[in-house]
């Protein structure tokens, strides 16, 4: 053992070479060696959460800064890279997140985005909110400005994800939780959507309240168009069911006459109350016009159009009648057709006939008053009686062949003095006019079929 | 350490064999090499220096050389001592032979 101690007092040449060995080592080992405990520390944080993670390697010393969810997630992380093998120490630089108080997350939409603002409680919750936000609203840009925080309730993706899939269904608007309160505002896209959005809500997790439902329905619309050029009767938007669609449909039968029904409506739930009520007596205004459009939106009834004279007009502006619901705004905006030029008292006669073959006056059956469905072909019958103001009209009742002779002359009578009436109250001078009922002697059809029969059931205008 | 060892394996080696061939050589090299207080020195700042690795007191790159140091530093040393104690034995073998 002397022996060892004595050499070892001749070993310090080599040391020269070795100090020499370390410098080159230490020249170009360092720079590597600080690379591969990067890698591997990055390695090792691959399954802890972190946010803002930054790894400084200098020499075997890792410098670790970073963003942690809690202090069990902080503690993981500093553990896992001090058990990297090689690291030395770990200079700790990790925080905790902070937190947010309250725990506000929100979504808003306008037409060319949705951007997501608040805070997200974990950055695996941030990429959920992303993908369920491309997944309920296609071909529209996400905003990503999240910031994460801690302190978010319980169940908080769930629950957002629920409000992005609404948010799908707004035109634009805002979705907010604020800790545990969900408020909701804007403007649904569809009609129902409102409706929608307010059943889905009840899905929302155990937890969550809806604090302010703010979400409006677009405007619910009915329009109907009365084109003179086409001849057609144009309804387009929506009808609540398909018993409203086929009671519009009839009474637009019953109060046009010639016009096409083109039917482009469609049924959704979001009417107002009273809707057939509204719309069925403002088409038999709109029957009355010579041109006109009606647009029922929400509660507003707005009619406009050229009547055929003034008196019609004057009726038109004054009112929809007793049985229009109060709860709606009538918004006529009327005015007169540009007399049509007077015309000799033959022509009047084709165009009488030309247009009673199109239309019947009708009466309530077996009585003398008339069907509120036959004033858009008075008004008609009146236009063409102020283009002859010289010729003498006889107006003429007839009926069919049922019941007794006496009753039906009566009848005829009446029902002819009536129509004669309202030329009178429309404004024509009466001396014009005569009413004569014929009862059933003068039949156009057979009386032993029904259709004969309503054909025999008429009033005609004759130029005398 | 064994991280240390893996990745400088290489700079270990030639250490280890620079320690046998200046163990080797020491044995049969005439002189007195270092004196008794200068290897005392020599000792007591390998004691601090080791210390000092040990405690981890030194920062960063400086810490890491200095590990790298010490460890090349101990390879040379068992280079050296194996080398020694192997020429020692040859060497004795070699004054036996004649005698026998």
């Amino acid at each position: 053992m002397y022996g060892l101690f004595s050499w070892s007092r001749k070993w310090w040449p080599g040391v020269i070479l070795l100090i020499a060995f370390w410098a080159i080592a230490a020249w170009t080992n360092t720079v590597p060696l600080e690379a591969d405990l990067a890698a591997r520390s990055t390695a090792a944080l691959k399954d802890v959460v972190l946010d803002k993670t930054q790894i400084a390697v200098d020499g075997r010393d890792v410098t670790l800064a970073a963003e942690a969810f809690s202090q069990e997630g902080r503690k993981n992380a500093l553990a896992a890279v001090e058990a990297v093998p090689g690291v030395r120490l770990v200079n700790d630089e990790t925080r905790l997140v902070p937190e947010a108080k309250p725990f506000v997350w929100s979504a808003e939409r306008d037409v060319t985005r949705v951007s997501l603002s608040g805070s997200a409680p974990l950055p695996a919750s941030k990429a959920k909110l992303l993908d369920a936000g491309h997944a309920a609203i296609n071909g529209v840009e996400i905003v990503d400005q999240m910031g994460l925080a801690r302190g978010a309730p319980p169940r908080f993706d769930d629950a957002a994800s629920l409000l992005l899939a609404q948010v799908g269904k707004l035109k634009d608007g805002k979705v907010t939780i604020s800790d545990t309160s969900v408020s909701l505002s804007g403007m649904a896209r569809d009609l129902g959507g409102r409706e929608a959005i307010a059943a889905a809500l009840k899905d929302l997790p155990e937890g969550f309240k809806v604090a302010t439902n703010d979400i409006k329905a677009p405007p619910y619309i009915f329009q109907a168009y009365k084109d003179p050029v086409a001849v057609t009767l144009t309804l387009s938007g929506y009808v609540p069911d398909d018993k409203v669609h086929g009671a519009i449909a009839q009474a637009a039968e019953h109060k046009f006459f010639g016009e096409k029904l083109v039917d482009n409506l469609k049924s959704s739930v979001g009417a107002p109350s009273g809707f057939a009520a509204a719309v069925i007596p403002a088409l038999g205004a709109l029957a009355r016009l010579s041109t006109g459009t009606l647009v029922v939106s929400d509660r507003e009834v707005k009619l406009s159009g050229d009547a055929l004279y003034e008196g019609a007009a004057a009726e038109i502006r004054a009112g929809l009648g007793k049985d229009f619901p109060s709860s709606f705004q009538y918004k006529p905006e009327i005015s007169v057709k540009p007399a049509s030029a007077p015309v000799d008292p033959t022509v009047c006669q084709q165009l009488f006939t030309d247009l009673l073959s199109k239309g019947r006056i009708r009466f309530e059956p077996s009585r003398t008053t008339l069907d509120l469905d036959s004033i858009a072909l008075l008004d008609r019958l009146i236009e063409i009686a102020l283009r002859c103001p010289t010729a003498n009209i006889e107006v003429a009742g007839h009926t069919d062949g049922d019941g007794e002779d006496g009753f039906n002359q009566e009848l005829s009578q009446k029902r002819a003095q009536v129509v004669v009436d309202y030329l009178v109250k429309a404004g024509l001078p009466a001396s014009r006019f005569t009413a004569v009922g014929y009862g059933s002697t003068q039949p156009i059809a057979g009386n032993d079929t029904d259709e004969g029969k309503a054909q025999n059931r008429r009033i005609e205008f004759l130029v005398r | 350490m064994a991280y240390l060892v893996m990745f400088h394996w290489g700079w270990l080696l030639a250490s280890f064999l620079l320690g046998l061939a200046m163990g080797w050589i020491s044995v049969v090299q005439h002189g007195e090499g270092l004196s008794k207080v200068t290897s005392r020195w020599v000792a007591a700042l390998i004691v601090v220096l080791v210390a000092l690795a040990a405690t981890r007191v030194v920062p960063g790159r400086f810490g890491y050389w200095l590990d790298l140091g010490l460890i090349l530093f101990a390879c040379y040393l068992i280079g050296c001592t194996i080398g020694a104690l192997l020429r020692n034995w040859v060497v004795s073998r070699q004054r036996a032979r004649p005698a026998a």
